[in-house]
């Protein structure tokens, strides 16, 4: 072998760290790049159509924020980064060069739920706290920030679990949302309280003043609580992901 | 790839067959018992049972013959419906620790996006756990890529694609090495450094495993051969090997002589060990069941009728005309 090795090449990071990166620089292409920002942009739009309701300002957020952006847009924000981070490379074929090491299978997901979740919350909290300045309701800008934070990183594991269960990942994963999360989840109190799209909406309304009363369910808890349940979904989540990760046929792309 | 490289490898070399079974061999690394595999209707391995030790063996089959399929579930990437797979005495799918010392290179173009080849050699020596800064480049250097290491893969041929591959695959240092087609794309100069390199990978203890459908490249390149033919081991051993334990099947040979070929024609015809002979414009093709009969009597034959030979050569003695005839 020749080598030709540069004095000045950098030091091998651990399997952790290059995990994370990897999934920051690799799983995430330009075209998802866009759509993220798009839906980032969205939020914003939506604190900026909170001006043409007939409420002050203050619960004229609250409604688009409980609609708009905890209902649209973050759900369909981290479907793009979740998908991106494990259930688009399982199906591209290169997940392989990630799989084929001795680093366990929990730290392979920890890391792309990190990375995933790194993406969603740099993009999308700061978004909502914009939208919410947009809106003339800056009170919010807090509340808004955590329930989008604890939204994205259940999400985030949600869609990787999906990721790692179903072959076509997205399908399932924007039937989630819909039929899921929107459709049952709307109709049973037991199903929103399964669903990070509800739960963060909880958590937005529960730590604002005076949030608009039809708007809160009973039986779903709120506020802080509701941080709580999201993080117990993202733990079963990940769990999920990891006992699936043991059992995936790494076919060709081809298959 | 010089010694000091991998030292951690261990002798000894090829390793003989066992008793009369070709398809095993003595200090197997890799073992595959019974293995099968099936997709819903489709059976892509059928009860394949071989194993493989030191040095190179070339994986063959026609397309669709479950050669993929194979060596997915040699590295644990598939699951068997039926069988076992061991790699140093351990399972790949359940035993993780099996991939710090193998590496597979697959056969898919698809490469990580938005890396450049360093940077994914650089993640594959990191999930190994590599500590030499420098064996990145090293490898790189190995395969003839160092000097587009910060180029993005994506942007990369088709070769290019395979042998930054092959670095990301070789810079863990593996002792089981599964290379699926891994010379595609390559242009004539490097298929010679890529055959060279993984000669030189066997003959240093590895166990290197090819699959290839340029059958006159893997020739050159494996000292072993396991056939497969849809799903099944259809043969294993040597090219040659193959080609003489499969006595009661055709083979052609290409015979020229001094004269314009009936004479001799018509007596070989005598010739128990001979099933057929046409006149070609080149000389006379004999088909021949029994080829060792052949050239003992061919001579012979040659002297009693005056005529000189000019040339004798089998026409099908290649892993092309092997596949023909295994799955005809």
């Amino acid at each position: 072998m020749s080598i030709h090795a540069p004095s000045e090449a950098k030091a091998i990071p651990s399997p952790f760290m290059a995990l994370v990166t990897y999934t920051l620089r690799s799983c995430i292409p330009v075209k998802r790049r866009i759509g993220i920002l798009i839906t980032a942009c969205g939020a914003v739009l939506f604190g900026a159509l909170s001006w043409a309701l007939e409420f002050n300002q203050h619960e004229s957020f609250a409604r688009v924020a409980g609609q708009g952006i905890f209902g649209l847009i973050l759900p369909i924000a981290t479907l793009i980064i979740g998908d991106a981070v494990l259930g688009a490379e399982i199906r591209s074929g290169t997940f392989l060069f990630t799989w084929m090491s001795s680093v366990s299978l929990g730290r392979i997901v920890l890391a792309r739920w990190l990375g995933g979740s790194i993406v969603a919350i740099a993009t999308l909290v700061p978004a909502c706290v914009l939208a919410s300045v947009v809106a003339g309701a800056s009170e919010t800008a807090g509340p808004i920030a955590i329930g989008a934070a604890a939204g994205c990183l259940a999400y985030v594991a949600v869609f990787i679990a999906i990721g790692c269960v179903a072959r076509r990942a997205a399908v399932w994963a924007l039937a989630f949302v819909f039929l899921f999360e929107r459709l049952l989840g709307f109709a049973l109190s037991g199903i929103a309280q399964l669903s990070p799209s509800w739960e963060s909406r909880s958590v937005f309304l529960g730590l604002i003043d005076d949030p608009p009363g039809f708007m809160v369910r009973k039986g779903i808890p709120e506020g802080w609580s509701a941080v709580g349940r999201l993080s117990l979904i993202t733990l079963v989540a990940l769990g999920i992901a990891r006992w699936r990760m043991a059992h995936l046929r790494l076919d060709s792309a081809a298959d | 790839m010089s010694p000091d490289a991998i030292p951690d490898l261990l002798p000894p070399p090829v390793g003989p067959a066992i008793g009369n079974d070709p398809a095993f061999v003595a200090n197997p690394n890799v073992e595959v018992r019974d293995a099968s595999v099936w997709f819903g209707q489709k059976v892509a391995l059928s009860e394949v049972s071989c194993s493989f030790g030191a040095g190179v063996t070339g994986l063959l089959g026609p397309n669709g013959a479950g050669k993929t399929t194979l060596m997915r579930a040699m590295t644990g990437l598939i699951d068997l419906k039926q069988g076992s797979i061991t790699v140093e005495g351990r399972h790949p799918r359940q035993d993780r620790s099996v991939h710090d010392h193998m590496a597979l290179v697959p056969e898919d173009e698809a490469v990580p996006s938005g890396l450049t080849a360093r940077e994914f050699v650089r993640y594959r020596a990191a999930l190994h756990r590599v500590t030499d800064r420098h064996a990145p480049d090293a490898t790189l250097a190995a395969v003839g890529m160092l000097d587009v290491g910060d180029r993005v893969v994506d942007g990369f041929s088709k070769g290019m694609r395979q042998r930054t591959k092959v670095a990301a695959a070789l810079v863990s240092n593996p002792r089981v090495l599964v290379l699926d087609e891994p010379l595609n794309g390559a242009d004539p100069v490097q298929r010679l450094h890529l055959i060279n390199l993984f000669r030189q990978m066997g003959t240093e203890g590895r166990t290197v495993i090819v699959s290839s459908h340029v059958l006159h490249e893997v020739e050159r390149l494996a000292d072993r051969v396991i056939v497969l033919v849809s799903g099944r081991l259809a043969a294993a051993g040597s090219h040659r090997a193959i080609r003489d334990t499969m006595d009661d099947r055709p083979r052609h040979v290409l015979v020229r002589a001094d004269d314009d070929g009936r004479r001799l024609g018509g007596a070989l015809l005598s010739l128990p060990s001979v099933a057929g002979v046409s006149v070609q414009p080149n000389g006379l093709v004999v088909s021949t069941t029994r080829a060792r009969d052949l050239a003992v009597s061919l001579p012979q034959l040659a002297r009693q009728l005056s005529i000189r030979l000019q040339e004798v050569r089998p026409l099908d003695d290649s892993l092309e005309s092997l596949f023909r005839e295994l799955v005809r």
